[in-house]
Parts: C-alpha cells; structure tokens; sequence
C-alpha cells in the first residue's frame, strides 16, 4: 500500500515537472527555427523534424533585423540590483521601526503607515507614470540609469517593508528586550542582535525585489528614450509586423536565466526551514 | 549587586485603567534570594519589567542602592534577566553570547576573554564556548542566558522569569542547585518569578505571593506556610493545599459545627464569614476520638508518605501521614488537629488570634 501511495506521489511530480518544463523545451526548440518551420505545426526534435538554425539567437547580438542584447541586459542588471539593494536597505530599517516602535500622526498608527507603504502597489502603474516623469524632468534624470533607480526604489520598497515588518513581527521582542538588558544602544541591537536572525526574511524580501525589478517593462518604457534601454524594453524592440518567434524565445531564455539560477539558490533556503514563518 | 527598593509602586497600562500592579512597598536586600510567586497574570511579570526598565511605572520609584533609577533605560541600570523561553543571539556562538554585554559596554578584548572564560568554567560551559549557540538545548540556553548576567561583576540584581518551564524535570533540578551556588558565591540578589511553589520555596530565602496585582504576603518559606496571611495563600503554598472549614461563633469561642476543633474567639470579633483551616501535614490520624471523623475516600500515594482524603459533610479533608497508614478506603477514621496548628480566617484574612 505505502509503495502504492508513493508511486502515486512519484507519478503526480512527474506529471507537474512535465506541465512546468515543457513551455520551457518548447521555447529551447523554438528558439532553433526558422519562419518555416515555425509555422509548419508542431514539431520540436531538432535535426528528425527541422533543420536547426543559429539565426534567432544571433538576432540577439547584433544579427540581421535583430539588436545588440548586451548593454540593456547590463543595464537591467544594474538598475534591478541598485535598486533592490537600495529598496531592502530603506525598507528594512523602516519595517524594524515599524515592528518595534509606535508611532502616531493623528488618528494613524503603525498599521496605517505599513497599509501606506503597501497602498503605492495597489494603483495601477500608469497613475504614477506622469508625476515620476515630471520629477525626473525636474531632476534632469529622465533617460538616466540613476533616474530609472530611482523609480525601482521607489516601486519595490513596499515590497520590502511589506514582508520585513511581518518578519520582524515573527522574531520575538525578548530578543530586543535582552540585548538592551545587555546594554546595547537600539541602532546596534538592530545590526548585531535582529538583522541576522532577519537573514531569511531578508533573501524572500530581496528575492522579490529582484523578480519585480527584472520584469517591469512599464517604467523602462515610459522612463527611457534613447539613451538608455533595459532589457524588457529592448526584446519588444525585436518584433516587427511577422512575430520572429525564434529570436524572441531566444530572448525569453536569456531574460528567464537569471531568475531560474535566483530560484534555485532560493528554493534551498525555502527547504532547509530556514524561511518558516517567513511569508504566509 | 543592589538592594533593590520599590517605593509606593504601582501600574497601570493606560491612565484610568485598573491596576495591573496595585501600590506596594518592597525592599529586597543585596544578595538575597527572593521569589514572585502567583498565577499567570497576578502581575509578578508586570512587576520585572518595571524593575529591569522594560516599563516605565505609572506610579511611585524604584531605588537601586538609594539611587533612584525610575527613569533609567534598561541599558544603564546593569540587570540581567533569564526569559521563560530561552532567548540566546542565534548567530553568535556560546562564548560570543557570554561576552555579549561587555562587548556592548566597551569592554577591552583581553577582560571579555578572561571573564567569559571564567564564567564559562564555572556554569560547565567552557567545552563548548566555541560551539553556535543556536544548536543547545533548551537547559543549556537558560544557562547560557545566566551566563550573560554573571559575566557583569557589578550587575545589579538576575532576574529570572520562570526560566525553570520549558526545562525537563531532572535538568530543573540541577539548574535550580546551580542559581542557589552561583547566588551563595558571588552574593548576588536574585529574583525568580514563578507559579510553581515548590520552586519558590526549594529556591528563595523570602517569597512574596501576589495575586490580582497585589502582595499579599511576603515572608520566608516557613512563614508562608505556617501563618498564612490569607486563605489565598494557604491554598496556594503546600501541597496539598490548606484545608478549610466553615466555622461559626458560639458563645466564645469559633467552631466547626460537628467536630471539636475550636479556637478561643477574640473579644470583638468583627462580623463575616469564618473559615477553620489547617495543614494535611499538621492533621494526625487518631486512633481515639478524635476533632473530627470522617471517612476516607482516597489515598494518594506520594513515597515516603501517604495522602488520605476523608469526606466530612461534603467537604474533603486531606492529611498526611508518614509512611503506609493502616486505613483503607471506604474506612471510617478519626483525626485530630492541635488548637495551636489552626488558623481562623475573617473573610479570606487571617484572624491573629493572641
């Protein structure tokens, strides 16, 4: 019976690996084809059904009708991270003040601070679309990568103090409470004592920054002209009037890469335990 | 190292809200060992926490060596406490856990090293000092959190909030042998709050019960058991608890209807409710007429001794006696009660009979 049920599980894994990797293999293949041999039905096994061809891929680096995927690729890297890293800075000090001090403006309270932070992702982007514009006018930063920082901190610090405060919720005040009973100012109590028993709280709030970050098209898009291109921006830049399935799946690849390697490094956090209670 | 004085303390959480602390008047004395003792939500964590500086008392002082420190920060007034639920820096390991508090106040490398590993020898530490502190057990956790307190030669007082729970019954007793050593050598004042009163007694030269934010008695050991201030503590302190019996007075003297145990009444004795109570340990079985009969409808076995409870008109009289007693249930017994061994209570209070 046991060996039964545990088949079961086995066949049901399977069944949910092949659901999830095959758009994946589908995408590998068709990254390989040309026009004809996109068109032509469903045939993925390279050589037996098509003649593989180079042309999608190099599409991506300067190829004919293609683009150079290089620098914007760089350039999202160096916006994501910037402003992750600044976005996990700001919102983790704010959500441990959150967590551990009371404030009050008024009638409004922690929760009401915490809900304001969250509140700037429940409009939809293109309200905020003209009034960052004009400030990054104002600042000269429009089609910059600090200006384009500047609005990823501003778009993922809620996600940091959203799952920070509920972290820091989780790690108990006696902790605190002692090492001030040690003698510990609060700001070193905060560094020494809270932020590494913070860690995995930290890699779930960095972790969505960093997906958040990579995916947005709407800020590229609308913050950038010339000067500056991300990534996003730059794979919508390959379509013309027939869709180049095959540079874009090459594109989807490369885009997808960096978050498949983040997900697996995650993920062995996720099973150690080390991130229980860490988001509900 | 302290005497601590409480001047006319009290708390409330929020103005105009019921006391969670009612005023009281403590003084606890450089290196001696006291106890809370109550039930959850007496106010004896309430009372820790405006000693150790975690709350600000809304009424009265607290003095540290005629220092008043009422308004000091946690930091400044050099206390250490030991939390129900062993709170330890995960991240350190033991030996940075036990030099956390003098790293904190400055301290030079060579001073922590040597004192960390004197404290670490002392509390058994000191094979394991290079070891992440996250992987002890919960026994040797609570150790480490007192370690933190003696590192401090000057700290003031150790407070320790029923750190005694979460620890499996044989280990309770060797840490509780240890906290009595380490308070003997190095004569530091030690508070322990707990619910448990064989902890209190085993542990504290002086015990202070409270309930509903109250002191209602403070006293040695000894004290608290023999003259109860109040029914609460009679029923509170020894087990098995205080018996009690309802009383009445006739002519001069209080007694319980039915049986002979009486006490000489005192010349103006206010009206109210008069209860009769005693120990199971001063009750002996009588094999003559006894103060009161009754018939026994358990025995507890308890070692060296035995329990006999005995019904009496629909109360239960509990007593206890040394070795196996010759009655079985269902028996009838007879016991009697020294005049001297009862206590007269008025409305919950102790009568102080001449």
């Amino acid at each position: 019976m046991r060996t039964f049920y545990l088949s079961l599980k086995y066949l049901a894994v399977v069944l949910w690996s092949a659901f999830v990797i095959f758009p994946f293999l589908w995408m590998l293949s068709t990254s390989f084809k040309t026009a004809n041999a996109v068109t032509a039905g469903a045939k993925w096994l390279p050589w037996v059904q098509f003649e593989p061809s180079l042309a999608g891929w190099q599409s991506l680096f300067g190829g004919v009708g293609g683009i150079n995927i290089v620098k914007p690729y760089l350039n999202s890297g160096i916006v994501t991270l910037s402003g992750s890293a600044i976005a996990l800075v700001l919102g983790t000090l704010a959500a441990y003040g959150l967590s551990r001090f009371t404030f009050k403006a008024g009638p409004l309270g922690n929760g009401d601070i915490t809900f304001f932070f969250i509140s700037q992702r429940i409009m939809p982007p293109i309200v905020l679309a003209i009034p960052f514009f004009l400030m990054l006018r104002f600042l000269g930063l429009l089609d910059t990568l600090p200006g384009l920082i500047l609005i990823y901190v501003a778009m993922l610090m809620p996600i940091a103090v959203w799952v920070m405060v509920d972290f820091f919720n989780s790690v108990p005040r006696g902790l605190d409470e002692m090492a001030w009973m040690d003698g510990c100012a609060p700001v070193t109590t905060f560094v020494r004592v809270i932020l590494p028993n913070a860690v995995p709280g930290l890699v779930v709030a960095a972790m969505f920054c960093v997906i958040f970050g990579w995916n947005d098209f709407f800020f590229a898009f609308t913050m950038t002209f010339t000067e500056v291109q991300l990534l996003p921006v730059s794979i919508v830049a390959l379509n013309s009037s027939v869709t180049p399935w095959w540079s874009l799946s090459a594109a989807a690849i490369v885009s997808v890469a960096p978050l498949a390697v983040l997900a697996f490094v995650v993920e062995r956090f996720l099973s150690r335990g080390g991130l229980a209670g860490a988001v509900r | 190292m302290a005497e601590i004085v409480l001047e006319r303390l009290a708390h409330a959480y929020a103005p105009g809200a019921p006391y969670a602390l009612k005023p009281l008047q403590l003084t606890w004395r450089n290196g001696g060992t006291y106890a809370l003792l109550g039930p959850s939500g007496c106010g004896k964590s309430t009372m820790l926490n405006i000693i150790s500086g975690l709350l600000r008392p809304s009424e009265g002082r607290v003095l540290f060596d005629g220092r008043d420190v009422t308004a000091l920060d946690t930091g400044v007034r050099n206390i250490a406490q030991v939390f129900q639920v062993p709170v330890i820096y995960k991240s350190m390991t033991v030996g940075e856990n036990l030099g956390f508090p003098l790293v904190c106040r400055g301290a030079p490398a060579a001073k922590i090293k040597a004192r960390v590993e004197a404290v670490a020898e002392r509390l058994g530490l000191a094979p394991i000092l290079s070891k992440p502190a996250n992987a002890l057990t919960a026994d040797l956790k609570q150790l480490v959190s007192l370690g933190r307190g003696l590192v401090r030669e000057d700290v003031a007082a150790i407070l320790l909030d029923e750190p005694l729970t979460v620890i499996d019954p044989q280990l309770k007793f060797d840490l509780r042998r240890i906290l009595k050593e380490i308070n003997e050598e190095f004569r530091l004042t030690m508070v322990l709050v707990t619910h448990d009163q064989t902890e209190a007694l085993t542990f504290a030269e002086e015990i202070v019960v409270m309930n509903h934010g109250e002191v209602v008695q403070m006293g040695s050991p000894t004290e608290l058991f023999e003259r109860p201030e109040t029914e609460h503590v009679g029923w509170f302190i020894g087990s098995p608890a205080m018996n009690f019996l309802p009383a009445l007075l006739e002519k001069d003297r209080i007694i319980v209807p039915g049986t002979d145990l009486s006490v000489a009444a005192p010349a103006a004795l206010p009206q109210g409710n008069l209860k009769i109570g005693f120990r199971p340990e001063h009750a002996t079985l009588s094999p003559m007429a006894g103060d009161l009969e009754g018939k026994v409808t358990r025995i507890w076995f308890e070692g060296a001794d035995e329990v006999l409870g005995i019904d009496w008109n629909a109360h239960r009289v509990k007593v206890r006696v040394s070795g196996t007693s010759p009655a079985r249930i269902g028996e009838a017994v007879s016991i009697a009660v020294p005049t001297n061994r009862l206590c007269v209570f008025l409305d919950g209070r102790r009568l102080h009979l001449g």
